[in-house]
């Protein structure tokens, strides 16, 4: 290396890398290259299992074949054939059923189809549910629900993280006194989903203190103004986002304040301490944000499993959003439905763990730039 | 006199509060270091230098027990600022300090130029590219590339880390630089260039150090003078040439006995036994488990004696030699505060 060589090196500059917005724009396109076949292979998985890996082509075929040879055996017209004639008639028939059907195709093409069709949205028509406004598309019925969805996991996503490292730094400033100890306490109740913590929500603010309504997502009828709708639709809003809260908070605090107190020990915080900078600056460029990275690994992970708390959060709370349309059609055993909610929360998913991606590369510059730890 | 010391320590004391007792870390510590000048503290590890590395800075976790003493930066006696204006005033303004391998000392996800320009920013209130501006002359001086300023510390090899590092310490033309153990975790090629490195800083920009280390060898021709630390006491202070020619306490020459030395085929020699635990120093002489040279006044805890320029912790020295000081002989803390 030059540096042992020289003691000084004047006019030396280091070697010029590609600027930051480039590497950035490389390592988000790289992620989304590796979450788009993570998804695929998601859907495609689904795909295989809601048609039973193609055995249910094959129960589709029986019906065919049963359908049609009853109705040439019951059809006074083909009277005079022989058994033979008939047995040539049905198979004619039923081969072109299934080719109607597409069905002549082997299960591992059909499988492809049935991916590409997933993946742009063409999810077909329901067999038993409608959307509100009367369509029987899966997109629309899916589409129309989706906001909802957004809106309580966004908001309940936000709070959880902001509160979280709010408290989190807190406690680890007055570590081990009463109320860390009272987080470290409660942290195992984060072992129960939001949807338990919401029964009781529901029992003692709606049922008890009638104070908060018992779900839905506005009141009946709704609003006139928009202004009292959104209202409306806030004081719906705060049970289920309490009960999601309250089913992760303790956990992530506990963890988080542990992340704290493990960077608060590194050489640059004492560092920082000798360079006489104040305990704010300190806490802010010192310790939380080498300690950002970390939490937001961790909270990706929370948030992932918060998404698929939804379908009963949302039932429990009477919340008009995706994961209640799933749970509804897998009680209507309503296929394209389950199969479209699924590709729906496969991409969320997806979605969801890109932004974190982003946002864990705008962090920490050793992402960002590449190269790896190198300590 | 007093004046012509950059740092004066006098009986400096900082025990820790552990499960397991009260741990001595820095037990009564006497130091002075004129301007301009080098010193080196010698001691196995666990010995307590980087504890009184942190005292003087006043970088002390959250189980002091007793934090004692007097420092005096150019006169003053620091110990009496409140944490505040010992903050704004003595840290990194008076008193900077180049860490222990700087592998960890910075942070990992802010650029190294932006950590160099803090403390400029901070205690010198200059603007952002003031700042900047100074962090470049620093990289230039220390031999760091100056490209280097907009790089993240995981993209720096150690030694230069350990360059940032020093320019860091520099940046705000601090009296006295505190080196805690700087080339340990490095090379030997990267070790001697950072000790010119700093040799040159010294003799241009007329700053002390403080350097604290186990290695003999790279300390010798840096430092004038050594300070030899046992067991959270200081047994010996000396000039160096005196002290790396004829040391007198006899766990210093023991010290001398272990360098490894390119000419001779002298076997190395080690200390038998164990540096005694803080947590329950023997009393009288610490070294006295293992010394060659005991004898029975070794029970009782040896004052420091002076002769002529140079102190020492020994018995062996009462005859030939005078108390270095009188009056604060066998004061223990203790007794003494809190």
């Amino acid at each position: 290396m030059a540096e042992q060589a020289l003691p000084v090196e004047k006019g030396v500059t280091a070697p010029a890398g590609e600027s930051t917005f480039m590497r950035l724009a490389k390592y988000t396109l790289m992620r989304t290259v590796v979450l788009f076949f993570t998804v695929v292979a998601g859907v495609y998985v689904t795909v295989i299992i809601a048609n039973m890996g193609g055995y249910v082509d094959e129960i589709r075929r029986g019906e065919i074949r049963e359908n049609i040879s009853i109705a040439v055996m019951n059809n006074p017209a083909y009277k005079s054939y022989t058994l033979e004639q008939k047995r040539e008639l049905i198979e004619e028939l039923s081969r072109l059923e299934e080719k109607r059907l597409g069905l002549d195709k082997p299960f591992l093409v059909r499988s492809f189809f049935f991916l590409r069709n997933a993946l742009t949205l063409r999810l077909g028509f329901a067999q038993r549910m409608v959307s509100d406004a009367g369509s029987r598309q899966v997109r629309l019925i899916i589409l129309e629900r989706l906001p909802t969805t957004l809106l309580l996991f966004g908001t309940a996503d936000l709070l959880l993280f902001f509160s979280s490292v709010f408290i989190a730094l807190i406690l680890s400033r007055q570590y081990g006194s009463f109320w860390d100890r009272v987080f470290v306490a409660l942290s195992p109740t984060s072992a129960a989903p939001g949807w338990f913590y919401g029964i009781f929500l529901i029992l003692v603010f709606a049922s008890w203190l009638r104070i908060l309504p018992f779900g839905d997502l506005v009141d009946v009828p709704p609003p006139e103004t928009p202004v009292l709708y959104a209202l409306s639709v806030l004081k719906h809003l705060i049970l289920p986002t309490m009960a999601i809260i309250i089913g992760a908070i303790f956990v992530s605090v506990y963890s988080w304040r542990t992340f704290f107190l493990i960077y608060s020990s590194e050489d640059y915080v004492e560092l920082a301490r000798a360079k006489g900078l104040s305990d704010r600056t300190i806490e802010r460029r010192y310790i939380l944000r080498p300690t950002l990275p970390t939490i937001i690994t961790n909270f990706a992970l929370l948030v992932i499993s918060l998404w698929t708390g939804a379908p009963i959060l949302e039932t429990v709370f009477n919340w008009p959003g995706l994961g209640r349309t799933l749970f509804q059609a897998i009680g209507l055993f309503d296929v394209p439905v389950i199969v479209g909610s699924t590709v729906i929360f496969a991409y969320l998913l997806a979605i969801t763990v890109f932004l974190l991606d982003i946002l864990y590369a705008i962090v920490d510059p050793r992402v960002r730039i590449g190269g790896g730890g190198g300590r | 006199m007093k004046n012509g010391n950059v740092l004066q320590v006098e009986d400096l004391y900082l025990y820790f509060a552990t499960k397991r007792g009260v741990v001595q870390a820095v037990d009564g510590v006497n130091l002075a270091l004129p301007r301009s000048s080098a010193m080196v503290i010698l001691g196995e590890s666990g010995c307590g230098k980087s504890s009184l590395a942190r005292a003087i800075l006043r970088l002390l976790p959250r189980n002091v027990h007793t934090y004692a003493g007097r420092i005096l930066l150019d006169g003053q006696d620091v110990m009496a600022l409140d944490e505040d204006s010992f903050r704004e005033n003595v840290r990194w303004v008076r008193v900077s300090m180049v860490p222990q391998a700087a592998m960890n000392a910075l942070n990992p996800v802010i650029r190294v130029g932006d950590q160099v320009a803090e403390p400029a920013i901070v205690h010198l209130g200059v603007t952002k590219e003031e700042a900047w501006e100074m962090a470049r002359r620093m990289f230039r001086y220390v031999g760091v590339p100056e490209g280097f300023l907009n790089r993240y510390p995981f993209e720096l090899s150690g030694g230069m880390r350990q360059r940032v590092a020093i320019a860091m310490a520099l940046v705000t033309s601090p009296s006295l630089i505190i080196l805690d153990e700087p080339t340990s975790a490095l090379d030997v090629l990267t070790q001697a260039n950072i000790m010119n490195t700093l040799k040159r800083i010294k003799q241009e920009t007329g700053t002390s150090y403080i350097l604290i280390t186990h290695d003999i060898a790279t300390s010798s021709d840096l430092a004038e003078h050594v300070a030899v630390m046992y067991a959270g006491q200081i047994v010996e202070v000396s000039n160096a040439a005196a002290f790396f020619s004829e040391p007198l306490h006899p766990y210093s020459q023991k010290l001398m006995a272990s360098v490894p030395r390119l000419h001779g085929d002298k076997e190395l020699e080690f200390i038998p036994g164990r540096p005694p635990s803080l947590l329950n120093p023997p009393t009288g002489c610490r070294f006295a488990s293992r010394c060659p040279l005991r004898f029975g006044k070794c029970d009782q805890d040896p004052p420091t004696f002076r002769l002529g320029e140079r102190l020492v912790k020994c018995w062996l020295f009462e005859a030939d030699a005078e108390l270095a000081y009188p009056d604060t002989t066998s004061a223990h803390p203790s007794e003494q505060r809190r």
